[in-house]
Parts: C-alpha cells; structure tokens; sequence
C-alpha cells in the first residue's frame, strides 16, 4: 500500500452526475491513497438531479441541491470539463483542458432525455420546448412559468407526473399527455387510474389515449401540441418527459461494446478490464437502471470493489423502488405487484377509489416482496421499513395494511366509567380504586385525597382527572361511608 | 426539617426531610415548592426515605471470603459470601494490594469507574484520587453511557456542554418543544408541568420507536408524535434540516453572523429529501414538511415565540449518537434558536449529578472545571490548586466500554474502584463485563447495598447516602444545588470523602485530602476556577442564602448564568459550528435470525440499574421484574397468548420477561426497561459497539430474535 505521499493509482470518472459523485466519495473514505478525478461537463457541482422538479415547483432553491463535496481523500471534482475522447491505448482521457491519466477508468456518463420524433422537434428544440435533464434544464423551465400560461407535459412516467404536479404548484394550466396512462411502467392499470384521479384531482388535465402527432411552432417558438387523435392543445410552454436514453457515445467510440447502455457484466467491468460502467449509462446482466438508487448501489459495490477487493453484489434492478416526489400527490411502488407477482404469492389490496388511495401488497414465503400505495403517504411510508424482512411478516398479511399506528381500544377517560385498575395519577402510581379506598376512608377532597395517596403530587396531569372522580363520588355517595366498612365496592359501578 | 433535593434524577426535586420522632423513628420526606418541580414529585421521590433503612443496607466494610477452589473474585455473585472486617483492615489491605500491582504492572493496572450520581465533591475528589492517589490515567464513569453523546456533538458545536443552556423553566414560553428520544413523563414526571402551556399550544412534538407516556401527552391535539423506526433518528433530523432549508425557513441573518459550517450541511442535507426520508424512518414526508414548517413558524425570525429541541438517551445512545445530537444542534441553528431569547437546544441530563459529575475530573479526558488533560494549560492550572508537578498528573484514559472491555486483560487494569455505579447491570453486553469484573485481581465496590456489582468485588466499602450527607448537584438546567444532611448515618458507615483520604494517606498521596465537602468544594471551586464550567463564584454560603446560581460563575459577585449564547459561542472564533454529519444507521442489521428491533429505557418506577429502587416495596411491588412491551401482530406472529414470558435473544446472550401486549410500540420493535438483573437484565442482549467520537454504546438499538420462553431453551 502506498503512504500519502507517493501517488496512489489513478482513478478517473467520467460523469459528475449523482453516481459519479457517490463513487468518487466511497473510494475517497475507503481508499484515501487514490488519486480520483470526476470530470463533470456540467459547469455545476454535483448536484441532486433528482431533486430538480422540485427546483421547477420552487420547494428548493439551487443551492439545495449540491451535494457534499468529497471530503476525505484525494479526490477532485472538475466541473465544466467535458471528455472529448478515451484514449484507451495510452490510457487517458482527452479534454479540452488536458489529457486525465487513469489506471482505472469509471463511466458514470448518465442518459439524455429521449425526444420524440415529430414534426416541430426534428431541427433541434423550438423556444418553450424543455427537457428536464440538467439544472439549466429545470430552471429554463421555471423561467418559462413566468410567461406561459399553460403548459403540455409529454409522458407520464415519474418525471412527467412530477413534473406536471410542479407546474401546477406554480399556477400554470397543464396537460399531461399520457398516451399509455399514468406511471404506466410502474402501476398497473386499475392502479394508475387512481393516481389519474389523484392528477385531475389537483387540476392537472390527463390527455390518455392519444399520442403525439406534431408540435406546433411559429415564429420559432411553440404554440400547441397536436395529438394523433386531432385534439390540439394550446401550450406556451412544453416540456418533453419521454424516458431516457443511456449516453453511450464516448464508450462506443472508444471501441468498448455497447448495446441499449454500455455492456458490462456482474463486475460492472466493460469489454475493457480497465473500464467500468455505473449507473444510467451502465448495461449490466440485469438491464439498465434509470433510477438512482440502484446507481448508488452499483457506486458503492464499485468503490468497494476497487478499494478493498470485494466482489461486486450487485442490486436488482427490476422492483426498484419508485417515490413520486410531487406537489399533492403520493405514489410510492417497490418490488413486485400484482401483474408480476407469482401464482403461489399472496396479493392483499385494499382500492378507496372515492378517496383516491390504493393501497396493495405482496407477500411470498415470509417476507413482503412488494407494496404499491396511491395517496396514503402514512401507510407508505411505514410499509417501505418492512420489505424484504424475512421473518417479520404478520400471521395474516392483512395486519400490514393497519400500518404502525393502530389505534389502541381507547380507554375510557371518565370518571364514572372508567374501571377500579385504571391509573389515574401515574407519577404515584395510583388507581380510580386506590382513590375510591381513600374516598371510605374519609378523604373526601382533592387536598385530602392528594395528601391520602399522593395523586396529584407529581406532575400534576391528573389534577382534572381526580376532580371529575371527586364529583362523581360525591353525587353518588354524597355521606362517607364509615371507615370500618369492609365491604369492597365495585368503583366502576355507582352506588345508588 | 431539612431542606434538600431528590437522591435519584437530573431534575433534583426539591424535598423537605423531616427525621422521624415517632416511634419508628421514619424519615419523612416531602415535596418543596421548588422552580423545577413545581412542588411536585414523583413516586421515586416519595419513597426515597424507604432506601435509607433497607434490610439489607451495608454498615460495615465486608471481605470476600473466598470460596475453596477459586481464586477471589469468583465466578458468579450468586453465592458470594462476605464477613464484615474492621475499616482499618479494609483499607491497609487495599492500599497494600494497590500498592502491589502498581508496583508490578504499573499504575494503570489500577482503574477507576465513577458514577453520575455522586456529589460533586466526590466527583471532584474521584478524580484527584485517581491522578493523584493511584496515578492511573485509567478513570472513566458511567456517564459516558449516559451524557457523552450530546457533550460531544455540544462541544464540538457550541463550545461548551451544558445540558440545558437555560433553565427548565423556559419552556413554558415556546410555541414549539421537541422531544427526541426521551421520555420524561416516566423519567422525571414533575418536568412535565413545564410542558403545559406549549402543549395549551399544540406544540409538543415528541420523536420515539414507542408511543410512550411522553409521546401520549400529544394526544388530542396537543402535539404530534414521530414514530420512527428505531435507530433512524439522524435521518429523521437531515430530513427536517432538509425541508428548513429548501423551503426558505432558515433564519439567514442569524447564520450568517453567528454561524460558520453551513455550506458543507446544506450540501450533506441535498441527498435527504423527504420521501427518501420517509422510507427510512417511517415518518411520513407529509408529517416531516409539516414540523418542519411548524418548527420554523415557532422560530424567533418568523415571528414565532420559540421552539425547543431537546434530546434524551434515545436519540443519544447510538453508535452515530454524536452526529445524531450533532444533526439536531444543526437543526436548531439554521432556525436560529440556539441563544435565542426564547429557543435552543438542549440535553435532559439523566442521573441526579449526570451534569456536575462530567465536569470535574471522572472523564477518562478531563481535569476540573471541563478542562481537557491534554491542555498543558489546564493541567498547570489544576496542578498547582493540587500542589503538585503538572508532570505528575496522568495523561488521558479510555472511555468506559473500551476500560471495562479490558480489565483483567493482558495489558489491562487489575484492580478496579467502583463509585456510585451498578456496572454489571447498566453496561451493554453485560456477559462480557462480567466476565471482565470477575477476572480482576481486586474489585473495590463503594456502595450502600449489595448491588449485583457489589456481590462480585473483594472489599464492599458501605458510604453515607444523600439525606446523611452535605455536598452540592448540579441539575440538568446547569443550577448548582445543595444537599443537606438531614440525618445521621447508620453508625459504621463513612463518607466518600473519607474512604478515599484513608486510602490517598496508606498511598503516601500528594496534597490535602480533607473529608469535609465544603473544603472539597471549595478547592473544586479553585479548581474549576477559568474552566469552560466555571464555578468560582458559586460558594455554600451563596447557596445557602438561596441564590439561583448557574455555571459560569467566574468570582462571587457575578449572578451566574441562567442562558448561554445571547451573544456568542465560547469557541475560538465565537460562532457556531455546524458540522456535516452523515447518516449510518444501526451497528448491528436486521436479518433473518434476528429480526425484531431491540429498544431500551426506562420505567417510572425505577432508577437507573434499580439497585436503590428494587429495594423499596412500593415500587418494586408495582414493577418487580422486567417486561417486552410487544404489539399485538407481533405477538400474534410468535403464538404468543396474553401474558407469557419471552425471551429476547441476540448475538450476544438473552433475557427472559414477561409480554405485555400493546399497540403502543411499533411491529417490528419490542421495547425492554433495563433496571433489572438475573434472568430479565436487558444488557445481556444490548450492542456494545460505541460511537467513535464520545465512546457511548448503542444501547437503544439492536437485531435481536424473540420468541415465546416455554418455546426456548435456556441461556444464549
């Protein structure tokens, strides 16, 4: 191993995106000795990209979104640096501000946004047209709500929901125009039409059906969006949310094998064992992610590989969990549902089509293999603890759908109903029936009874409590009983 | 009648001690009107006189007999005898013994373990002895099980450790009082009053795996309360710090002249946005934006009238208990409460003297006043209130569980001093401290009963307790209190102070060992004088002459310091620091053998390990032995039927207790108090893996399997 003087070997990423940086962090905390440069070509710091519809809705401003530096190690993040080429004979990668050396070479070049292929959109993107991939993506956008009015969202995957939920929040007039319904990858259609009911609900208009046929511009600048079944809809603003596509071009000029994304295997290693791949741009044996977390999954196992040796565990990818993160709408999804649960899985499903919630579950063996919840952020958030936790599934599954907050049989909180064993005066541990033994014995006030059994005395909370017992005794036994009486009365039961 | 303060918590309610004319010859003890307990006091208080004439109270130093065939310390407590030896055989025994290993593995083979309870006097003198007397560097206390965590993250942001930077009484004016992790309604019942007019308010929001006393007193519309899953309390505090700042609510003129740090935090926020958040903790990202706007509208800047965060030992006893505080000052920085006129954070102290006792020399890393050890300054300054050669004085130590971990060790100490703490049953893997404790070649326990520790040391050396001696405690808010001696003690029985002048003088110690607390005190006074906790000028006399007097109290025309930080931090630059801490969750993971979430705490009836309130009938008859608070579809899940027993069983060994079946804990959570020993003695299961910066265990989470008794086998 190296002392921090020497150089260490050289590690270089390409892609400062949120994989990029996760990577450079892990290997800069386990393997401080490693010389890492993250080129990024955005001019920003990493940044949260999956935080920037809610830059879009104003929920966060730009500085919110950067995430932390790298802080140990010698790790260094160069904004504004794009790789122009890998060189992979001399094992460097070309920029325009010099060539980066690597001993390892790590692409975390992400995706870029899909653009539907139509009249309008052929010749580059007219004015008002916006992806939502970058942060002067987001804020182009929020620049744009200034002006326009109304708005067309284009697809109605998570990024086009949340996006349309955003501008929503900002004023605007929206469409979301979901050809194949809404969050159709990851609900299954009964499903999706709730979290619909829950869009419309917020006065978004949900155009299903029908697709794109062309983009209207004049002057320049979009006027309308015109679907394939004639409606037109008038937009000054458009904003195309139609899936990613990974960002491949760097690894297949540099000869490496790509196919949908750049093919590596369990090892995250590219037809070039000095190579690797991670996150968006990444093609393992699983498929292509699109979603962060099992990016940072892949960074971790990556950085972990690379720092101590261990072999890669790599995350699935199908299942992956969705979190809509949208002004006024709840839609969570993880692992399996229903249209792809096993015939021998048992599928609870609770639907309140009328409140705009679904709620469903997924159980195999002994474990919670997946959980859809549509508007009960409660339930959601409670059920996401609980997946994939062998050994802790209720006897009967249904019990999960309770939550963690069941409400407990209330006990009764008056005077005259509640039973002799219930505590009255926590502090001193002291019951209705203690105070009803007190009461004979001839301690027939608040002071006498608080002097008697020491209610009251610590905290106070019961003072209310042994005021109400002090009426009840008095109106149902106005003369104390004599002190000699043996007779044990029941407190729960007034005397005549 | 003598007026004085609880023996048990950190809220030291103030009593009233009237010895006993009548027949009996009962101490009667009695509430005061008192600022903290409002004349309030709980079951504890009540019945505290009742340990004073205990059946079976220590009046006479006891000797271990050994039993044929082993050597001293035994195996198990469980047959230990002991014969009662005069104090003079006692203590030249000790002091010989002492001498011995010194003399062959060096003074560090002698170690010290403290408690939170001891007066200040004895704290101070605690310390001396071990610097002095042994010259081992090997002192630590158990408060590092309890306070550690929230010292470290205040110092390290704030400059000074004060639990609550002003006093209990303040609450009453906040909008907003946050609770994480405590639960005072059972802890210190009589501090609840002073959440009455914020709960009036709505605005008691209580943070807990459990929905314990406290967490009910939000019920019907007087709060919220966050259920969270346990061990996610970091998260929960990065997602409301999240929300603060992308919502615009932080109190920007505050952080930008008071505060430095915050670039870095808002950074390490960015990856915590609130549906992230919910699926960690459970909280909903519906409930975590709306605290987190309910604890920015409660905030100064926004016109609010002010809003508390206060921690206790769930949110502190983790392995990342450090950056989890370190996450709520942050917190409460970015709202600008942190010396504000109404806000701030703060620590609930735990133990009677948990604050005084962290500040005067029992931390394995400090000298009086809250000097550091390792401050040639500080150690000149206290060496020559000793009279001593600052070289004299030992460098630092190890932290508790790294100590008890080693005794007996190859390396480790050989001897051990314990005051004022029941070891065996407060530290976590409590097979492992035993073994540690019995593998010693001489444990001195000083205690008034034969506490579960006691029964395993060689020398039982009984001491006064509180209504039988003078001295001072310092309460959680920072207020230095007076303990008055009401009555005599059992003839037979010596001070702390005492035993260690009789052991410091057979040691040929250097410098004065006076068994009187106000000369202690007085010295402590010298002592401390220039420290972060400076109480120069808080003298018997001033007390006594009824004078509410806070730390720092630099000479004795100074009023003392009621609230910290109006002006600034006492750091070197004066600002606060926020640190970026990142969130790692529990030590141990849940799987398939184990995966039931552990939590521990604490039960009204019970103080601390209960060596003291086992003992006393009312108490103990209405909670004699230890309890699994588990929710019906776990309970069902595991077949278990009303009230069996069950075992908890971890990697590390297991308890059995009975059930009580509630809807009050969270499904995948049981909850167990830790006051009890033998078969239902909690620690047994509990992580002994410590945070790397205050060296406090994760008591309050682990991955433990649970099962019905019947269905079990015995032992781990």
């Amino acid at each position: 191993m190296s002392t921090r003087q020497e150089p260490g070997p050289k590690v270089v990423v390409i892609g400062a995106g949120m994989v990029g940086h996760r990577l450079a962090d892990e290997l800069g905390r386990l393997a401080p000795h490693l010389e890492v440069d993250v080129l990024g070509d955005e001019s920003y710091e990493p940044y949260n990209r999956v935080m920037l519809t809610e830059l879009v809705a104003g929920r966060i401003d730009l500085a919110g979104l950067m995430l932390p530096l790298p802080g140990t190690g010698r790790v260094r993040v160069r904004a504004g640096t794009r790789a122009l080429e890998i060189d992979r004979e001399r094992r460097t990668v070309v920029t325009a501000g010099g060539d980066f050396d690597y001993d390892l070479l790590v692409l975390a070049t992400g995706a870029r946004a899909r653009v539907i292929d139509v009249p309008g959109l052929r010749d580059g993107l007219p004015r008002g047209v916006h992806v939502v991939r970058r942060i002067d993506d987001a804020r182009d956008i929020r620049a744009a709500t200034l002006n326009a009015s109304q708005a067309v969202v284009v697809g109605a995957g998570p990024l086009g929901v949340e996006t349309a939920c955003a501008l929503r929040h900002r004023g605007v007039d929206v469409t979301l125009v979901a050809s194949s319904g809404l969050l159709g990858r990851d609900l299954d259609p009964a499903v999706a039409a709730v979290a619909g009911d829950q869009a419309e609900s917020l006065g978004i208009a949900v155009a299903t059906g029908a697709g794109v046929a062309s983009v209207g511009v004049r002057d320049g600048r979009v006027d309308a969006v015109h679907l394939d079944d004639g409606r037109v809809l008038p937009a000054g603003l458009v904003v195309l949310a139609c899936g990613s596509a990974p960002e491949t071009a760097l690894a297949a000029e540099a000869g490496l094998a790509t196919n949908v994304g750049i093919v590596v295997d369990e090892a995250l290693r590219t037809t070039d064992p000095t190579v690797f791949a991670v996150g968006d741009c990444a093609e393992t044996p699983a498929g292509v992610s699109g979603l962060v977390a099992p990016g940072w999954d892949q960074a971790r196992a990556l950085a972990r590989s690379i720092a101590l040796g261990e072999t890669a565990d790599l995350p699935a990818i199908a299942g992956a969990a969705m979190r809509l993160k949208a002004v006024g709408m709840s839609v969570v999804t993880m692992g399996v549902r229903t249209s792809t649960a096993l015939p021998e899985d048992r599928v609870v499903s609770l639907s309140d089509r009328q409140a705009r919630r679904h709620v469903e579950l997924v159980t195999r063996g002994d474990a919670l293999v997946g959980v859809t919840c549509v508007g009960a952020p409660e339930l959601a958030s409670y059920l996401s603890t609980q997946l994939d936790r062998p050994g802790m599934l209720p006897a009967d599954p249904m019990q999960l759908l309770m939550g963690a907050a069941v409400p407990a049989a209330v006990e009764s909180a008056s005077p005259t109903t509640m039973p002799a064993s219930t505590t009255v005066c926590r502090c001193n541990g002291v019951t209705k029936g203690d105070l009803v033994h007190a009461w004979d014995d001839g301690a027939t006030s608040v002071e006498s009874l608080a002097a008697a059994t020491r209610a009251t005395t610590g905290c106070g909370g019961c003072t209310t409590l042994v005021c109400g017992i002090v009426d009840w005794l008095q109106t149902t036994d106005p003369a104390p009983v004599s002190q000699t009486t043996s007779v044990v009365r029941e407190a729960n039961v007034p005397a005549r | 009648m003598t007026a004085t303060h609880c023996p048990y918590c950190a809220l030291q309610c103030a009593q009233a001690i009237t010895p006993g004319d009548d027949a009996d010859g009962r101490v009667v003890v009695e509430p005061r009107a008192f600022p903290t307990n409002v004349g309030g006091m709980c079951q504890k208080g009540w019945t505290s006189a009742d340990v004073l004439t205990v059946p079976d109270r220590i009046t006479s130093p006891l000797r271990r007999i050994p039993s044929t065939g082993s050597g001293s310390g035994g195996a198990s407590g469980g047959g230990a005898r002991f014969e009662p030896v005069s104090w003079d055989v006692a203590l030249d025994d000790i002091a010989a013994r002492v001498r011995a290993i010194g003399e062959q593995d060096g003074p560090d083979a002698v170690a010290v373990f403290g408690g939170g309870g001891l007066t200040n006097e004895k704290a101070y003198q605690l310390g001396k002895f071990a610097r002095l007397a042994l010259r081992t560097a090997n002192i630590d206390y158990n408060g590092r099980f309890c306070m550690s965590s929230a010292a470290a993250a205040a110092n390290r942001s704030l400059g000074i450790d004060r639990g609550m930077p002003f006093p209990l009484t303040d609450l009453a004016d906040a909008d907003v009082v946050m609770l994480l992790g405590s639960n005072l309604a059972d802890t210190m019942p009589p501090a609840v009053q002073h959440l009455g007019p914020v709960r009036q308010r709505g605005g008691l929001v209580v943070v807990d795996p459990r929905r314990s006393a406290t967490a009910r007193l939000t019920d019907e519309g007087r709060g919220e309360h966050l259920q969270l899953s346990p061990g996610t309390d970091l998260v929960l505090m990065l997602g409301l710090l999240h929300v603060v700042l992308a919502e615009g609510l932080a109190d920007a003129d505050y952080l930008a002249t008071r505060v430095d740090g915050l670039g870095d935090v808002r950074r390490s926020v960015a990856e915590w946005w609130p549906e992230r958040v919910a699926a960690t903790t459970g909280v909903p990202e519906t409930q975590l934006r709306r605290i987190a706007r309910t604890l920015a509208d409660a905030s100064p800047h926004r016109g609010g009238r002010g809003a508390y965060l206060l921690t206790g030992r769930g949110a502190e006893q983790h392995a990342d208990g450090t950056d989890t505080v370190t996450a709520v000052i942050n917190l409460a920085l970015a709202l600008g409460l942190v010396g504000a006129e109404r806000g701030g954070y703060g620590a609930i102290t735990g133990q009677g003297n948990g604050q005084g006792g962290r500040e005067h020399g029992q931390k394995a890393d400090q000298l009086p006043g809250y000097r550091m050890i390792t401050d040639p300054v500080a150690r000149e300054h206290v060496a020559a209130v000793w009279g001593v050669d600052p070289e004299t004085i030992p460098g630092p130590g190890v932290p508790a569980v790294e100590l008890l971990t080693s005794l007996g060790q190859p390396g480790g100490p050989r001897a051990l001093f314990v005051h004022g703490s029941n070891v065996l049953v407060s530290a976590p893997d409590a097979q492992v401290v035993r073994r540690r404790l019995t593998s010693l070649d001489l444990l001195v326990v000083c205690d008034f009963v034969p506490s579960e520790t006691a029964m395993l040391a060689d020398y039982v050396l009984p001491v006064t307790q509180w209504a039988e001696e003078e001295g001072t405690m310092t309460s959680l808010e920072g207020r230095v209190l007076r303990r008055r001696r009401a009555i005599d003690p059992p003839a037979g029985i010596r001070s702390e102070l005492e035993i260690l002048a009789g052991l410091a003088a057979r040691l040929d110690a250097p410098g004065t060992w006076s068994t009187d607390p106000r000369e202690v005190y007085d010295e402590l006074r010298r002592a401390s004088a220039g420290g972060r906790a400076d109480y120069a000028g808080i003298s018997y006399e001033r007390l006594d002459a009824g004078e509410a007097l806070y730390w720092p109290c630099p000479d004795e025309q100074h009023p003392g310091t009621p609230r910290l930080f109006a002006e600034s931090f006492p750091t070197p630059t004066g600002r606060a620091w926020m640190v970026a801490v990142r969130a790692v969750g529990p030590d141990e993971p849940l799987r398939a053998e184990a995966p039931v979430w552990l939590v521990t705490g604490r039960v009204l009836q019970h103080y601390q390990s209960g060596a003291q309130t086992r003992r006393v009938p009312r108490l103990n008859d209405s909670m004699p032995r230890a309890y699994v608070e588990i929710h019906p579809v776990l309970a069902s899940r595991i077949g278990l039927d009303g009230i069996d027993d069950v075992r908890i069983t971890s990697k590390r060994g297991s308890m059995v207790a009975q059930a009580r079946i509630s809807a009050d804990i969270r499904p995948d959570t049981v909850f167990v108090p830790f006051h009890f020993a033998d078969e239902g003695m909690v620690n047994a299961v509990t992580n002994a893996a410590t945070d790397p910066v205050s060296g406090m265990p994760e008591f309050k989470v682990c991955a433990v399997q649970v099962a019905l008794a019947a269905s079990t086998p015995g032992g781990a």
